[in-house]
């Protein structure tokens, strides 16, 4: 009897799980995306295009720019967790701020549904600089005169000025971050030498690489080091920032926010799944230097886990930067 | 370069999407035009919540048709009704209205859509022709030249702003306080955001442009009384014949619509300076038979077509630079920025299909604005018979529909109103509004080119006057302010002197 009774409310629950499950989503879903617009995120766009193909609504992205990736997480975390909010989840304000902190929550706060893209960058000078050939060259002047050079790595406190800040702390060399909003005010004054090297993304790189001598590709993968024209990596040079795998790297899984309901999570990583497996999607991502990522919603502590752990214990290296400065 | 430029944007622009709403932009702007109070500057930022969700270039070729519509808009109330839709076409009624009287409101109307198309054709030449230039020169401007070029729209748009040197000053400053509220670039500090997770990025730059100009504008709308009235306007028809009578006047044409362009590309000076020199010069140079002011059809062409030829210039500076000259280019950049492309020398030089696609959006919404505005014409003219009582409204609902839209944020409802009272007080106490949307929009452009410039320098402030360009800009930025001055003193003394002469007078009596 009791078992028969269990069943019953097992099919009675599976049931009225699946009905919800068909019940959503009746509304548009948004894509909440922590940038300002650009080449990531259209990379965003042709996923959640994908998407709303699969689920039948529109699925907008929202670009909800500030405080480094931040005011998205907050905005995302203060609407109702129906399952109609998805976080783009950036290693920035998902990993990065917490370390610093500047946000109150850990990557385990958040219910994943899968794995999106990852974008290495690289470390470039303009196309005939010709105070240095090399990296190694670069630094021992930098180490020879403290302070002098100036760089850029987009906005500040991002990961890509972390991850240059730890190579040069391990070069001794002192060297000014200049802050862009925009992108391609950055790369012009590179590219103008205005400064002296400046941290170049996939996406410039593809657009105007013959404007560029790229020095170091920061990322340990040989496909990084491919998508950047074979130039010297991390590995070449032997340099141990302390970062493996995905940690030096630019990277985004896609979330919800705790409390949403298992059956919408499950509709919703589900449609990720097949959105981002579709081989028009991975052909147009690819085509914009981004590199799509495989795992899964089961491989989110997996892989995030450690990223959070080593980007913990390589030390404020921005903290060392600043100090620096303030002695020149 | 050109050419170039053109081809690379065809296929963005050949699109039906990019096409049609050029049209639709072009009608937009002709009915927002035609209604009295409300100008370009308000069709823009009533349509930018919408147009900021389309592709780049239909978006811009939606926002520039209502600009091109706008300026032309403005001509059918005043040859009608006497009433200017828009200040724009306020030396327009000088000619156009007595024409109306003559019974040739049809010709006056037509003539008006001819010059402004031609004329408006005549500044996308010169755009096309000098922006590429203008951005190739500037693609090697760094920080300090970027610093410079900010200061110097500040202070010509503070010193050519309608009503008082004083209060545009005023207004620009609290639009340069506004732009410093969110999260300061250099420290990756807080300012002014009071704990609000809203406002880390600062106020979203649509709602504060919709409220401060179209809130408020509704809200004098109905504090100006006859919500009920119905202007008595009768059917007008304009025939394409008017293109032959407006190319009669083709060295007034010529003349007026390179007042116009020029005009446009200086910083501060808008369509209303421009289409009163065009008219002054046309009146100077005519002949007395030509009757100027009882009706005469050159000074419809002289107005109309600087007008219009005044937004392709204003397009060069802001799309080559990224530097508006007033406030609805400032308005048209934000909407750039929030599509994901950064006017500059950058822009030509990475997406010169962006550009190209400007150029020729630009170019077919005056093609359209000959035809749709001729054929079209009773509609505008029905238009004006449209009660304000149903106006006011439909235009409020667009303003909260649109802003909501934007990140379907209540915190942006609420900046558009706190923004819309704002907007009231200052207009209630003759505060010109431009500069306050400039001061927001180049705020951060100056402010964080300034401190790039002093962080990039390896000696101080001497990095301004170290680049030949920099420096230039330095003199007429100092030159500009100089001459500011002067003309102030000059006014402050001549006002203390008048009282002092009264009472010399009394003394002697």
């Amino acid at each position: 009897m009791k078992t028969i009774l269990n069943s019953a409310i097992t099919a009675l629950a599976l049931s009225t799980g699946a009905a919800a499950a068909q019940d959503f989503p009746q509304r548009t879903i948004e894509l909440i995306y922590p940038w300002g617009p650009g080449n990531a995120m259209a990379v965003s766009q042709i996923l959640a295009k994908a998407m709303s193909d699969e689920l039948g609504v529109s699925v907008p992205v929202i670009s909800t720019p500030g405080a480094a990736g931040t005011k998205a997480f907050l905005t995302a975390m203060n609407k109702p967790a129906d399952g109609y909010t998805i976080i783009d989840g950036y290693v920035a304000p998902l990993v990065l701020q917490p370390v610093l902190g500047k946000a109150d929550w850990t990557y385990e706060d958040f219910i994943p549904l899968h794995s999106a893209f990852s974008n290495a960058f690289a470390l470039g000078v303009r196309a005939g600089e010709d105070r240095w050939a090399t990296f190694e060259e670069m630094m021992a002047y930098c180490k020879e005169h403290p302070g002098e050079l100036r760089y850029t790595s987009g906005s500040r406190n991002n990961l890509p000025h972390m991850v240059t800040a730890k190579a040069l702390q391990g070069y001794d060399c002192v060297a000014q971050n200049i802050p862009y909003s925009a992108n391609a005010e950055g790369m012009s004054d590179l590219k103008n030498g205005v400064l002296d090297f400046g941290i170049v993304n996939v996406g410039e790189f593809q657009q105007a690489g013959d404007q560029y001598n790229i020095l170091l590709v920061l990322s340990e993968l040989p496909e990084s080091a491919e998508i950047f024209g074979g130039a010297a990596s991390i590995t070449d040079l032997g340099i141990d920032l302390g970062l493996s795998g995905l940690a030096p790297m630019g990277w985004d899984w896609w979330m919800v926010t705790k409390d949403t309901p298992q059956d919408r999570v499950d509709v919703l990583r589900d449609v990720m799944a097949k959105a981002l497996a579709r081989p028009e999607v991975q052909d147009k991502i690819k085509a914009l230097g981004f590199v799509p990522l495989k795992w899964d919603y089961d491989q989110y502590a997996e892989i995030v886990g450690p990223v959070a752990g080593q980007l913990e214990a390589m030390g404020n290296a921005l903290k060392w930067e600043e100090e620096q400065l303030a002695k020149q | 370069m050109f050419a170039d430029a053109l081809l690379a944007g065809l296929d963005l622009f050949l699109t039906p999407q990019s096409m049609l709403l050029t049209v639709l932009g072009v009608v937009f702007g002709l009915v927002i035009g035609a209604l009295p109070g409300l100008g370009p500057l308000m069709g823009i930022v009533l349509m930018l919540p919408f147009a900021v969700s389309l592709p780049p270039v239909a978006a811009m070729g939606f926002l520039i048709a209502i600009a091109v519509g706008g300026s032309c808009g403005g001509s059918v109330s005043a040859i009608l009704l006497r009433i200017p839709g828009t200040p724009l076409a306020a030396a327009t009624l000088f000619d156009g209205y007595p024409m109306a009287q003559k019974g040739r409101a049809a010709d006056a109307i037509g003539i008006a859509i001819s010059a402004s198309a031609l004329g408006g054709l005549f500044g996308g030449v010169v755009l096309i022709l000098t922006a590429p230039l203008l951005a190739s020169f500037a693609s090697n401007f760094a920080p300090p030249e970027y610093t410079m070029l900010a200061l110097t729209g500040l202070i010509a748009i503070a010193v050519v702003s309608e009503g008082s040197l004083l209060k545009g000053l005023i207004t620009g400053a609290i639009g340069l306080l506004i732009a410093t509220i969110g999260t300061d670039e250099f420290s990756t500090g807080y300012r002014f955001t009071f704990g609000i997770f809203d406002m880390l990025n600062g106020f979203h730059i649509v709602a504060i442009v919709v409220g401060i100009f179209a809130i408020s504008e509704m809200a004098s709308q109905v504090m100006g009384g006859g919500l009920n009235e119905k202007p008595d306007v009768k059917a007008v028809r304009p025939g394409f014949r008017t293109v032959w009578m407006t190319l009669k006047h083709w060295k007034n044409l010529l003349r007026s619509s390179t007042i116009g362009a020029a005009f446009g590309a200086l910083p501060g000076v808008g369509g209303t300076i421009s289409s009163f020199s065009a008219y002054a010069v046309a009146k100077a140079l005519s002949k007395p038979e030509e009757g100027y002011g009882a009706g005469a059809e050159g000074g419809v062409v002289a107005t109309e077509s600087a007008n219009n030829a005044t937004v392709g210039g204003a397009l060069v500076p802001t799309l080559a630079l990224g530097i508006p000259g007033e406030a609805a280019t400032a308005v048209l950049i934000g909407a750039m920025l929030i599509l994901g492309f950064f006017p500059g020398p950058a822009l030509f030089a990475n997406q010169p299909d962006i550009a190209g696609g400007v150029f020729l959006v630009y170019l077919f919404s005056n093609v359209a604005l000959l035809f749709v505005g001729i054929l079209a014409t009773p509609v505008f003219v029905w238009v004006l018979k449209l009660k304000k009582s149903y106006l006011i409204p439909v235009v409020l609902l667009l303003c909260a529909v649109g802003t909501f839209a934007l990140q379907s944020s209540v915190f942006d409802l609420r900046v558009m109103l706190g923004f819309g009272l704002l907007g009231i007080l200052l207009r209630g106490a003759g505060y010109p509004l431009a500069p306050l949307v400039i001061g927001v929009i180049l705020g951060p452009l100056l402010e964080n080119n300034l401190r790039r410039s002093l962080l990039i320098s390896r000696e101080g402030y001497w990095i301004f006057l170290d680049r030949p360009v920099s420096a230039t800009l330095v003199v007429i930025n100092l030159l500009l302010i100089g001459g500011a001055t002067f003309v102030t003193m000059r006014s402050l003394r001549r006002r203390r002197q008048a009282p002092l002469v009264a009472r010399t007078n009394d003394a002697g009596r």
